[in-house]
């Protein structure tokens, strides 16, 4: 076994049948923006990938044009992270598309525990129109509470075909099983890869802009810091915690007060992460931040304010 | 003409009601000719007399229905459980009786280790962690820079040392499910369910599903069967790739090997159609000596590990209900496809739940497409109720009781996980003969011990490992026992016709004993001794 690198970010999205995974998965493999995104999907469905993004087959395993993989993971979990990790050429992301019966939660624990995975987030899509349907089957209420009380990230899909009332009903029932994450509302499983996969690596973040996210990006709002401070890691994991479920992503890279040691920080839902950077790729004392969320929220203003009153 | 040979016993027990015993049995190309009395058999002609098996007691080789290639290559590991057990090699391995003798165990094993090699122990039995639980402490003592890990019995614990933590770098309280945490605040070595094992066996090279794939532990497998007396097995999920299917040909249709073995597809390894389309395909390269074409369908977790699926009350506990591995949609659909297409399936159902789901599926299928040259059988099939086993005679499904269970886990099933009314009930072997379902019983070896004598006599006694009777009404007869580890296994895999008797037509396998297991006491039927076995006439004497 040879050991990666740096951890491979491992995003579980989970989500029941007909909820939307799918074509969500291939949103993400067109949008890739450069980065390899290897897909195990844990289903013994056909491999769910649009024809025209299929470059070879090999086996089970499904190369893209863009760089990107797809590939089933049978039914053995060991086997499927085993080769995850041995996959040539590396991949920059790992995505998880679990099966509609899946614990997320289960799945998650193996990027918590491993440590060349670093869990980015369990990602649950929900459909709008049939979300009650599915929550009348005793035999799967509790998987899909579980789904839903896991996440992450929540999307609500499919939000073009239900009325405003459907709407706030299924928003209710998520606040009910999930209150620390605020659902987005998507259509047509479009989501920005940002908002999946975070911005990159977490120890890479030299380049980080504020850039029009192509043409999704009109309801998300990004917030920046670049700064000089050094942050004690504590007093800024408290900060970062009590941020609202509106700050759908938090991550960055700072120095702690002895200006030595490096970490990088990383909140999704109620999930933080703060790490070590062994070797920091950046020479300056410096620390930065990025945010993601909803416009409509206003996050950047929480996040001045969250900033400007703790350090 | 090829020669005919007369084993001469001390008696045959034939499991044949019309000829329930005899003395003689005569064997022409590889087959039962007759059975009887030497009278009864000269009218065949010359044949050449055998008695090597005078003073013993011959029965139809046994049949192992439910167990794993994975029971051969385990024993690469260290053995470390409470019961004795003799290796592939015939090795034989006292079983350690308290935690001072697991750790002698482990360092008698660690001085024989090169310098770059991991020690790894398996069979770790939880009767051990009554009193304490082993920690990393404990390993340190036996190794303070060599990695350890002991893989308790159940296959969903591991106990490692600090030399193992560190390679995976659990050496702080990360808040990850399945690492346990000491006193101190640090991961104390016990690590639970995969996720938590996952970083460990990676880097000390521990996969389990290769164990069951290399060639040494195919023949391996094969070794452990001859010493129980088993001669037909079959391996319950196998991912089945040509190679794998050409390396057990090989191995199979060597005459030293000594069973019939049977492996299952993995039906959740690929889409239906496509797990349709394979296993009719291996069906067609099934041999004498090795039968491909049934699938497994893996549907609910375990009960020991709270991962079954069971119905309301739920856990005794309180604990969450278990998970399913299909949607019960999925699989209506998956049934209903393999069904109309002819293709066996063993459905794995531990709780109750589960249990109806695949009764469900097998309702939907059965009524479109009643099939009834077909045995699908329910795997496990652990807490059935007596109105499941009604439907099991309506839909004409056979079940594989996991009798093993009771003795192994029996005190925590009454205890912990289902409670008394629900663990006295389990695995009800009584139930399936009084509404007349097809059953066997099994050891899921290597989860638990492969020997049918002992799987029998946990049906016939069904005591637990604290000396509990659970449940009085669902013990079985040692005739019915004796019966269900022979023809009841055969039919479950389709081959009653072939095995599980001995009747003329048949293939000439015996369980060869020393011991009479009709005359020993039923509490003492596990320690009936078996010399060995028959495969098609040739002797295979336990080495
Ligand atoms: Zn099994």
């Amino acid at each position: 076994m040879t050991p990666r690198e740096t951890p491979l970010p491992m995003t579980v999205l989970s989500g029941f049948l007909g909820s939307g995974k799918t074509t969500l998965v291939n949103y993400l493999l067109r949008h890739n923006e450069g980065q390899k995104i290897l897909v195990l999907v844990n289903d013994f469905g056909a491999l769910p990938i649009d024809e025209d993004l299929i470059e070879s087959q090999d086996g089970e395993i499904l190369s893209l044009a863009n760089g990107c993989a797809c590939c089933s993971m049978g039914g053995d979990l060991f086997e499927a992270f085993d080769a995850a990790l041995k996959f040539e050429p590396a991949p920059d992301q790992l995505l998880i598309e679990a099966s509609g019966v899946a614990e997320p939660r289960r799945i998650a624990n193996f990027a918590r525990a491993e440590p060349d995975l670093q869990l980015n987030g369990i990602v649950t899509i929900v459909d709008a129109a049939n979300m009650e349907d599915g929550l009348q089957d005793p035999r799967l209420l509790d998987v899909m509470k579980e789904q839903i009380s896991s996440a992450h990230i929540l999307l609500l899909n499919k939000c073009d075909l239900v009325s405003q009332v459907q709407k706030n009903r299924a928003r209710n029932k998520l606040k009910d099983l999930n209150d620390e994450v605020k659902p987005i509302d998507i259509n047509h499983g479009r989501v920005p890869p940002d908002i999946i996969f975070g911005k990159g690596k977490a120890a890479d973040m030299t380049a980080i802009e504020t850039k029009s996210q192509h043409n999704h990006g009109d309801i998300f709002d990004h917030w920046a810091l670049k700064s000089q401070k050094l942050f004690e890691k504590h007093a800024l994991w408290e900060t970062v915690s009590s941020l609202p479920s509106t700050v759908l992503r938090f991550k960055g890279i700072f120095r702690s007060p002895d200006a030595t040691t490096a970490w990088s920080i990383h909140k999704v839902g109620a999930h933080v992460d703060i790490a070590r950077i062994e070797e920091p790729s950046f020479a300056e004392p410096y620390s930065e931040f990025v945010a993601i969320g909803l416009k409509e929220d206003k996050i950047s203003e929480v996040l001045e304010a969250a900033f400007q009153k703790d350090q | 003409m090829s020669g005919t040979t007369v084993f001469k016993a001390k008696k045959i027990i034939t499991m044949n009601p019309v000829q329930p015993e005899a003395t003689h049995v005569a064997i022409r190309d590889g087959r039962i000719l007759a059975a009887g009395t030497e009278q009864e058999l000269a009218g065949w002609g010359d044949h050449n007399l055998d008695t090597s098996f005078e003073d013993k007691i011959l029965m139809p080789g046994f049949v192992e229905g439910h167990c794993h290639l994975m029971a051969g290559g385990i024993w690469q590991f260290t053995y470390v459980g409470y019961q004795d057990r003799i290796d592939p090699d015939g090795k034989h391995w006292p079983g350690v009786k308290s935690l001072e003798e697991v750790l002698e165990r482990l360092k008698e094993a660690e001085a024989k280790l090169g310098p770059e090699e991991p020690l790894v122990a398996w069979g770790f039995d939880p009767i051990f962690l009554m009193a304490r639980r082993l920690d990393k402490n404990d390993l340190d003592a036996v190794s303070s820079d060599r990695p350890i890990a002991v893989v308790h019995s159940n296959f969903h614990l591991m106990t490692v040392n600090s030399a193992s933590l560190k390679l995976a770098n659990y050496v702080a309280d990360m808040g990850v499910d399945g690492i346990a945490i000491g006193e101190d605040g640090t991961p104390n070595g016990e690590l639970q369910e995969m996720a938590a094992m996952f970083p460990i066996m990676r880097r000390l090279g521990i996969n389990l599903r290769e164990l069951g794939r290399s060639r040494s532990s195919i023949i391996d497998f094969g070794k452990v069967c001859n010493r129980v007396g088993v001669t037909t097995a079959a391996d319950l999920i196998n991912d089945l790739p040509d190679e794998d299917v050409a390396e057990m040909t090989s191995i199979t249709s060597e005459d030293s090997y000594p069973i019939r073995l049977l492996s299952m597809l993995n039906a959740l390894a690929q889409p239906v159609d496509e797990t349709r389309d394979r296993a009719l395909e291996l069906a067609h390269h099934s041999t004498d000596k090795l039968r491909l074409g049934g699938v497994k369908i893996v549907t609910d977790g375990s009960i020991q590990g709270f991962t079954a699926r069971i119905r309301w009350p739920g856990h005794f506990n309180g604990a969450p209900n278990g998970i399913w591995n299909i949607l019960p949609d999925q699989l209506n659909e998956l049934v209903s496809v393999l069904n109309d297409a002819g293709v066996q399936m063993h459905i794995h159902t531990n709780g109750d739940e589960a249990i109806e789901a695949a009764l469900d599926a097998l309702e939907i299928a059965k009524a479109k497409n009643n099939r009834p040259d077909l045995r699908h059988v329910l795997q496990h099939c652990q807490m059935a109720d007596r109105a499941q086993f009604r439907k099991m005679n309506r839909l004409g499904v056979c079940a594989n009781l996991f009798a093993n269970h009771l003795y192994y886990f029996g005190d925590k099933h009454y205890e912990l996980t289902i409670g008394p009314d629900r663990a006295t009930r389990m695995d009800a072997c009584q139930s399936a003969l009084d509404f007349g379902v097809t059953f066997t019983i099994h050891s899921d070896a290597p989860v638990t011990p492969m020997a049918p004598l002992f799987t029998a006599w946990c049906a016939v006694n069904r005591q637990t490992e604290s000396g509990r009777v659970l449940g009085e009404y669902e013990k079985i007869t040692v005739d019915e026992a004796l019966e269900a580890i022979t023809l009841g296994a055969a039919s479950t895999l389709q081959m009653d016709h072939e095995v599980g008797s001995v009747e003329v037509g048949k293939w000439a396998d015996f369980a060869v004993l020393e011991d009479d297991p009709q005359k020993i006491a039923p509490e003492s039927l596990k320690d009936v001794k078996v010399w060995g076995t028959v495969l098609a006439g040739e002797k295979f004497q336990t080495p």
